[in-house]
């Protein structure tokens, strides 16, 4: 990371040492942020060299879970399933939160009852609504068969084309409204006066949209995608609980395929080797897009510049 | 900071999972068996023996197989420990973490079948004591279902295929199925495999020989298997449907499927949900037989009993009263009344003897199944290690979706044998 | 709609307010967005309708009726049974947890934004980095060796060991919205606090913990959402019923329920009320925070 300074509204003096608080005030934060998401990924990368069974104690054994796990064709099928579960919710999520979010952003009185609704689900636990629709897509005792419908009597939990699209579309109903919210504070924030330039021009709504709207909203795309793309490495909760914790091969998302390789098979040692790449994976994307956003620079952003 | 005084305080109210205070024993158990097996015989012996206190907890049986292993390798695990013994005993055994009760319990070895009471036994010395019932799997079938599409129930398997298309055409499921939760595709697995190639090939597997999975046998029992699934034998939503909901057991008793082929824990939740239909269209058999195979179509697969372990990190006070609970409290006449009542086999010497209403009973058929069956092999995911259990439901998964042949299967397989 | 830049006092660029676009909303009606936003609307309705209307099933006969229809007979039996099965122990363990968690996190990550803002040495730019790198660790990756950790010092099945991983992985977050908020503040209040001769700590808790209430709120709704939600940590790091949080509980009512919907989804409803509540309170503190936390 690239060493940054600070602008905050004027120029500021360098503190003298009397005022600027000492590093103290950060070292507990640090202090615990470290122990308990740092240091694991530290005994993750010891335990990816041992065999453990989480009864016995954790045995050395060099690289070998590294060669199993890079050997076995079912990695790669769990990393390649991650990815397009990532690359799928990304092109589901983002056009729709960016769409919703500007009409949300729009000041009609009844948009706020909208939007409060659109919300919801920002505060359901994965939990409930892994339980939710696992009720509702039940193809014997679900919402399709008591309707009769019969398109809607489908094997959506468990025909193995029909899942992925199933938990990229749950994925979305759970995580469109946080982006929407992005998306909204991002239209907000352009100022009215490029709008009305453009329309003195004769430009229609389209066109406003893509000549100004989706420009002044680059950094929002750039922090919503940051987000989803991490975010949707990890996808678990859901896709446990849908799957009701014996996932099929279908949906083995490397999270996953990392639980029950550890939690079911007991192979700790085969499963922390999955959940470094996971973390590896995560981290690199982020670098990516932090050096694309600016999520580092330690300025405040000033829009519509 | 106050925030500093409040984690002092939760830290302090941090109690491992087994340190009940003094004799009290904890006991954990599978939801399954809480209602009639574990929960009565526990509420009796409380009344019984106030000063020798058994807690019970239970558990859904996918979940308990992830917990029982965590909190045994946390060290805080109950002081009875349930299991199916196999490969999950040995773990514990080699791991030092489960008692050694050779000498405590040899005065109630008599008691039992030999071959049930050996499951127990690793080298020589006693760690498991049984306290369920055998739970064959048997295929129920709905009567007047199988009436309604003309269909008598099979005792072959060419009458089995055979009986397919008519109930499709009936409008009803061939055979409810919980491929959800993965373990009820396995009992197909076991049974078709015992009739064609016999019980020596899963011996030969859990003995770890190279390339066991290979067997000709087997490969042909799956080849089988696969085609019964394209014969829309279990519909195509099978996988959305889950056992620990009991929704296989629920498609039977609402009429939506005909036939379901699961333990014979099934008939006390068919006698609870659906007391009607139990006493009048519920059948049941023995899994029907293979012409041409190898194996004797009176063998039977399922659970040969549940056993009870004793931590060997509980306190001596704890750990006597376990030990006083699986030899006194279990298996007692009243136990086994219980049980046969609950029409539920006991794995013990004479039962037979014990039952009312003869052979006709639910208990009664499943006594003589047990007691004329030349092999009753217990199910695989517990008799292997849990390694190669897990990516055995991986790929059996996958030989029901037909998104690996047969041959493909084995090979997964053989790659797991001594891992 | 008040936003938090309005509670801010910023000196620079304030967008101006959309008045001038509100008057042009009459003349072109936007309706294709709105189509689409009440397709969606649909989409999220559709599911919350089904959950509460199921609920209020009787067992007796739900596999045979219709069930977008509302119930002939609404029944609170399924919520009963729910809140006789502990219920509220789980919600008890869910709210220690969520409330000690969001304050620790909260209290150690103003300090730390306080030292990220107004400190500028070489270890605090190298901690600020370390946070921004921490976003991105998946928390998934850590509960193998969260576990055996936990199991090493005793912490197993103990509500501290859904607490401490919690804290740890809330704090970059919650450093990152706070520090960007602290930075918008004007110099001037510092230097004249400073020239009274207040020291750091003084400042911190009279200056800028009230100036950072619309902050602090964003994030300990942010935080408490996020951790009261959790189901991974409870899922792996404990293990007794009377350790069990609500969305673990869920988990376990549904195999309890077995194939009685009605109650697992009452048990549902349930389990979400308590952040409903908060949510109904502070929802525009929530929107508005998140909308300035996340970097414009």
């Amino acid at each position: 990371m690239s060493s940054s300074t600070i602008k905050s509204g004027g120029v500021r003096k360098r503190p003298t040492g009397v005022g600027a608080p000492s590093g103290w005030y950060m070292a507990p934060a640090l202090g615990i942020f470290a122990l308990f998401a740092l240091v694991p990924l530290v005994v993750a990368l010891w335990l990816s060299f041992t065999t453990w069974d989480a009864i016995s104690s954790p045995v050395f054994v060099g690289g070998a879970n590294w060669a199993t796990v890079l050997a076995d064709r079912g990695t790669w099928h769990a990393l390649g399933l991650t990815l397009e579960v990532v690359a799928l919710s990304w092109l589901v999520q983002t056009p729709i939160s960016l769409l919703l979010g500007v009409f949300v952003a729009g000041t009609q009185k009844y948009r706020a009852l909208l939007a409060a609704i659109y919300f919801l689900p920002l505060i359901l636990s994965s939990a409930a609504i892994g339980l939710a629709f696992k009720a509702i897509l039940d193809p014997n005792f679900g919402l399709g068969a008591s309707v009769g419908v019969s398109w809607l009597k489908q094997n959506w939990l468990g025909s193995p084309s029909l899942i992925l699209p199933v938990v990229v579309f749950i994925i979305a109903w759970q995580f469109v409204p946080l982006h929407t919210l992005l998306y909204q504070g991002g239209v907000r924030q352009i100022p009215a006066s490029l709008y009305e330039a453009a329309q003195i021009d004769g430009a229609s709504r389209v066109q406003q949209f893509f000549s100004i709207t989706l420009p002044q909203l680059r950094y929002t795309l750039i922090t919503s995608s940051t987000l989803m793309i991490t975010g949707s490495l990890t996808y678990f909760d859901v896709v446990f609980v849908l799957t009701g914790g014996v996932p099929s091969s279908a949906i083995n998302i490397l999270p996953i395929d990392m639980y029950v390789t550890g939690f079911s098979a007991a192979q700790f040692g085969t499963a922390s080797v999955l959940a470094i790449i996971l973390a590896v994976i995560g981290l690199a994307i982020s670098l990516v897009l932090t050096k694309f956003s600016g999520f580092n620079r330690m300025s405040s952003q000033q829009e519509g510049a | 900071m106050t925030t500093v005084a409040i984690v002092g305080a939760l830290s302090g109210c941090s109690a491992g999972g087994s340190s009940a205070g003094g004799s009290t024993a904890t006991l954990w158990a599978l939801t399954g068996d809480q209602t009639g097996v574990v929960e009565p015989a526990v509420t009796a012996w409380n009344k019984a023996n106030p000063k020798e206190q058994i807690n019970a907890q239970y558990f859904a049986n996918d979940a308990y197989k992830t917990k029982i292993r965590t909190s045994v390798g946390a060290g805080s695990a109950p002081t009875i420990i349930y299991s199916w013994a196999g490969g999950t005993l040995d773990s514990y055994v080699k791991a030092g973490k489960v008692a050694d009760l050779t000498s405590e319990t040899a005065s109630i070895k008599s008691k039992y079948n030999s071959s049930v009471f050996d499951l127990g036994v690793v080298d020589g010395k006693t760690y498991a004591v049984p306290m369920d019932p055998s739970y064959p799997v048997l295929l129920y079938f709905n009567k007047s279902v199988l009436a309604k599409a003309g269909v008598s129930a099979p005792t072959t398997w060419d009458e089995l295929l055979a009986a397919i298309p008519k109930l499709k055409s009936a409008g009803v499921l061939p055979f409810a199925l919980a491929g959800g939760s993965k373990w009820p595709e396995l009992m197909w697995e076991e049974y078709l495999v015992d009739r064609v190639a016999g019980p020596d090939a899963i011996k030969a597997i859990a003995a770890g020989k190279k390339n066991a999975w290979s067997d000709p046998g087997i490969i042909k029992a799956n080849t089988m298997l696969q085609q019964l699934v394209s014969a829309g034998a279990f519909g195509s939503d099978y996988n959305s449907v889950v056992a620990d909901s009991n929704a296989d057991a629920a498609l039977l008793y609402t009429g939506k499927a005909a036939m379901l082929l699961q333990g014979a824990w099934a008939y006390s939740t068919f006698q609870t949900s659906a007391a009607d239909f139990t006493k009048s269209s519920l059948g049941y058999s023995n899994f029907p037989s293979v012409s041409g195979g190898k194996g004797d179509p009176a063998n039977i697969v399922g659970n040969v009993s549940g056993y009870f372990s004793v931590s060997a990190n509980a306190s001596a006070a704890q750990k006597k009263t376990a030990i006083a609970y699986l030899t006194q409290g279990t298996f007692n006449d009243a136990y086994t009344k219980r049980l046969l009542d609950g029409g539920q086999v006991p794995p013990i010497k004479g039962v037979s003897s014990q039952i009312s209403g003869g052979s006709d009973s639910f208990v009664g058929k499943t006594a003589s199944l047990i007691d004329s069956a030349p092999n009753f092999q217990m199910s695989w995911d517990q008799a292997l290690p849990s390694a190669e259990a897990t990516a055995l439901l991986t790929n059996l998964d996958q030989l029901f979706t037909k998104s690996i042949t047969p041959t493909q299967f084995s090979d997964a397989m053989n790659k797991t044998i001594g891992q | 709609m008040s936003t938090l830049s309005d509670a801010r006092t910023t000196p620079a660029t304030r967008p101006e307010p959309a008045k001038s676009r509100r008057i042009k909303g009459h003349k072109t009606r936007n309706f294709i967005g709105a189509f689409g936003g009440y397709v969606w609307l649909a989409v999220i309705i559709l599911p919350i309708y089904y959950i509460v209307i199921t609920s209020l099933r009787p067992q007796d006969g739900f596999y045979s009726s219709n069930q977008l229809v509302p119930p002939s007979a609404p029944t609170l039996s399924q919520y009963a049974l729910v809140l006789q099965s502990d219920f509220f122990l789980y919600l008890a363990n869910s709210a220690i947890v969520t409330v000690v968690s969001v304050a620790v996190t909260v209290a150690v990550s103003l300090g730390a934004a306080y030292a990220v803002v107004r400190s500028q040495t070489r270890f605090t730019k190298l901690g600020f980095s370390i946070f921004l790198v921490g976003l991105a660790v998946p928390l998934q990756a850590t509960i193998i060796p969260l576990f055996y950790m936990m199991s090493k010092v005793g912490l197993y099945d103990s509500l501290m060991a859904l607490i401490l991983p919690s804290i740890g992985f809330a704090i970059p977050l919650t450093v990152l919205v706070l520090s960007n908020f602290l930075r918008d503040l004007p110099n001037e209040l510092f230097e004249s606090m400073r020239v009274d001769g207040a020291s750091n700590w003084r400042i911190l808790i009279s200056l800028v913990t009230p100036l950072s209430r619309p902050a602090l709120i964003t994030v300990i709704i942010y935080d408490a959402l996020t951790v009261w939600n959790g189901f991974l940590f409870p899922l792996v790091l404990t293990q007794s019923p009377d350790k069990r949080t609500l969305p673990l509980s869920l988990w376990t009512f549904q195999g309890q329920f077995s194939v009685n919907v009605p109650a697992t989804l009452a048990a549902v409803v349930l389990s979400t009320l308590p952040i409903f509540a908060l949510y109904l309170v502070g929802r525009r503190q929530l929107v508005a925070g998140i909308t300035a936390g996340f970097g414009k």
